[in-house]
């Protein structure tokens, strides 16, 4: 049964520093370069700013906070200083090591690790991390809307469908995994679904999309069920029964991509 | 193929006979397919859905709700109450299957052309791949699946992009030929391309064949590209005979619909390969408001050069071709004039307009005299 938990208060959502900033490029100035979750953040922001207009009050807002992994003290400070240059709303900043990883977020009750490393995704998922990829956007047109997709393959998965997905040769471990992360993701699906409902269909800052790369349509629609129980409103859906993905989503361009670590989706993302 | 010319009462009695031994050779096919399904029942996996074709190897044929469903209840409601009551309404009655729209009898003569071509092809990826291509909002997807699910339709790819333009997914999918019933989409898509055609339902219902799929093309401004049109618009009938005379044996340039002309044309000819060309389940008719006996040789010269052909063509000399549709009873009808379109839909044939050219540009003709207009490319 549903706790009757107060659900208000913040969406906490996980970033590595790497994303954010780019430590490659060698710069002069005083601030790292950009990174390639910076659409990202912006997008969040922008959510913030249009909850908080219609609610001066609102609590359930995004925040984010900043994992970095070992790295200098002149890093550290240059990271601090960045932030601050570039006005990123940061809540917190945590130095800690790979393996501090998992107790970080769970104290900090983080809802959703982004990543644009896709192994570390998986390492993640693996771990029972609530985990998704960074989507890296080619286009780095700030939009205003955040867009985040859900795999329906993964979401549509019931008892029902198993046969299905047998048919396509995923192992009882895939299987597990595929289970494991739809139980895994329902917290941070719950909220974004509240923050979802403060706006209406059109003119939203938030886009909630489901992408059923070859279930079928019963996958697809078993998907947006499962969704709506726990109060997620899906804006778009797509379908593909095998096709290729990835000229959806490089219309779609999400931010997020949820696909709780399901194999198919490997070829999908571009990291370029 | 067959050519039709149409001057009187005379040419009409014509077409009954020719249209009774096509009758005559359509009655084979029938026996036939089910000798067919009783092979494929005894096959290993008689339970086992067929996959979807890559779209790259696949006919795409996008079409949108509206054109596959009946929505005109709940259009009504969002143009009149807004985007919140029409989806309330939607979901409230997710588990009622929307009745068929005017491209929902098209889609399953797609569908049987499928089965059959599956039955001789099993492993060709030449098919015909159906996309609900749809920017209604996800919150309809549920009442669409169930209806999808209800008329028992073979469906599993679709977009519903949330109120986006559905023109970028349109190219992603390599559309060959996009049916909406919301012309400005349309409009859209013709000016990225992309063959579309608004659908309009027919006034009244007619009864099409279930095993044949048939599709009936305009020429100029469809077929064609709309150069001889505008050299009538701008120097009327006899300059056009002229014109037309004169540049006999120069083809055409080609329009929006040529490609799906030529798509029909491949599959035709997966079906004469295996010896059913009278039987065959893909007719293709040119309707035409050119004459035969003078502009109708270039527009068949044009096709020939080309390497296509329709297996009728219908020069009607002016004369209404609505009439002449509902004795052929085709699927759907492409025409880049809404004269036409509506002309055909009247008499119970599923018009679609294809906003293509230089009829475009003139504005839509009140209750005028039909038969005048009727007499443009004489």
């Amino acid at each position: 049964m549903e706790n009757k938990k107060n659900h208000a208060g913040p969406l906490m959502i996980a970033l590595q520093h790497d994303d954010l900033f780019d430590l490659n490029s060698v710069s002069t100035n005083t601030e790292l370069p950009k990174g390639r979750a910076f659409t990202f953040i912006k997008a969040v922001q922008t959510v913030n700013e249009r909850l908080v207009e219609q609610n001066k009050n609102e609590s359930l807002l995004f925040e984010v906070i900043l994992i970095t992994k070992e790295c200098s003290e002149d890093v550290k400070m240059k990271i601090v200083e960045s932030v601050k240059h570039y006005d990123l709303e940061i809540g917190k900043f945590y130095f800690c090591k790979k393996e501090e990883l998992k107790n970080t977020l769970q104290s900090n009750k983080v809802k959703l690790f982004l990543s644009t490393d896709r192994d570390d995704v998986h390492e993640a998922l693996h771990s029972g991390i609530s985990a998704a990829l960074l989507y890296d956007q080619a286009d780095h047109r700030v939009l205003k809307q955040l867009k985040v997709i859900f795999s329906g393959d993964v979401l549509g998965f019931s008892e029902d469908s198993l046969e299905s997905y047998l048919e396509f040769e995923l192992s009882e471990k895939q299987i597990e995994t595929v289970k494991a992360a739809k139980i895994c993701v329902k917290e941070f699906a719950v909220l974004i679904g509240q923050m979802r409902r403060r706006f209406g269909p059109e003119n939203s800052p938030i886009c909630i999309c489901v992408l059923t790369t070859w279930g079928s349509r019963n996958v697809c629609a078993s998907a947006l069920k499962t969704l709506r129980e726990w109060g997620l409103d899906v804006d778009e859906a797509f379908c593909l029964a095998g096709a290729p993905a990835h000229p959806i989503l490089s219309i779609v361009n999400p931010h997020i991509l949820w696909d709780g670590g399901f194999h198919n989706m490997r070829d999908l993302a571009t990291l370029s | 193929m067959r050519v039709c010319v149409c001057r009187s009462y005379r040419a009409e009695l014509l077409y009954d006979h020719q249209l009774f031994m096509m009758n005559m050779n359509t009655a084979l096919p029938k026996e036939m397919h089910t000798f067919w399904e009783k092979e494929t029942c005894n096959q290993s996996s008689p339970s086992k859905k067929p996959k979807p074709p890559k779209p790259q190897n696949a006919i795409t044929i996008a079409v949108s709700s509206r054109a596959l469903f009946n929505m005109d209840l709940e259009q009504d409601i969002y143009e009149q109450q807004g985007m919140e009551d029409y989806l309330n309404y939607q979901i409230q009655h997710e588990m009622e299957p929307f009745a068929p729209g005017p491209a929902f009898p098209f889609i399953k003569a797609v569908e049987a052309v499928n089965t059959r071509l599956r039955e001789l092809y099993p492993d060709s990826e030449e098919l015909f791949d159906v996309v609900l291509m749809t920017s209604n909002h996800a919150h309809v997807g549920l009442r669409l699946i169930n209806s999808i699910n209800h008329h028992q339709l073979f469906l599993e790819r679709f977009c519903m992009t949330g109120g986006n333009s559905p023109i970028g997914y349109l190219k992603a999918y390599h559309t060959n030929l996009y049916l909406s019933a919301d012309s400005l989409k349309v409009r859209e898509a013709i000016e990225a391309g992309i063959a579309a055609a608004t659908v309009f339902s027919p006034g009244k219902i007619t009864e099409v064949p279930e095993t044949q799929l048939r599709v009936a093309f305009d020429g100029d401004a469809v077929l064609f590209s709309d150069e001889s049109e505008r050299i009538y618009k701008a120097h009327g009938l006899d300059k056009f005979f002229e014109h037309e005379k004169a540049h006999e044996n120069k083809p055409l340039d080609h329009g929006p619909l040529k490609g799906f002309l030529e798509a029909l044309g491949k599959l035709q000819q997966k079906f004469y390969a295996k010896g059913q060309r009278l039987d065959c389940p893909i007719r293709t008719y040119l309707v035409t408001a050119r004459s035969a006996a003078s502009s109708g040789t270039r527009a068949l010269k044009t096709l020939r050069s080309w390497g296509l052909e329709t297996d009728e063509a219908l020069f009607l000399a002016g004369a209404p071709k609505g009439p002449m549709l509902e004795k052929i009873r085709p699927h759907i009808f492409f025409d880049d004039q809404m004269f036409h379109v509506e002309g055909a839909a009247e008499l119970g044939t599923v018009a679609a307009h294809v906003p293509y050219g230089i009829a475009q540009k003139i504005p839509p003709k009140k209750d005028g005299k039909k038969d005048t207009s009727a007499r443009q490319l004489e």
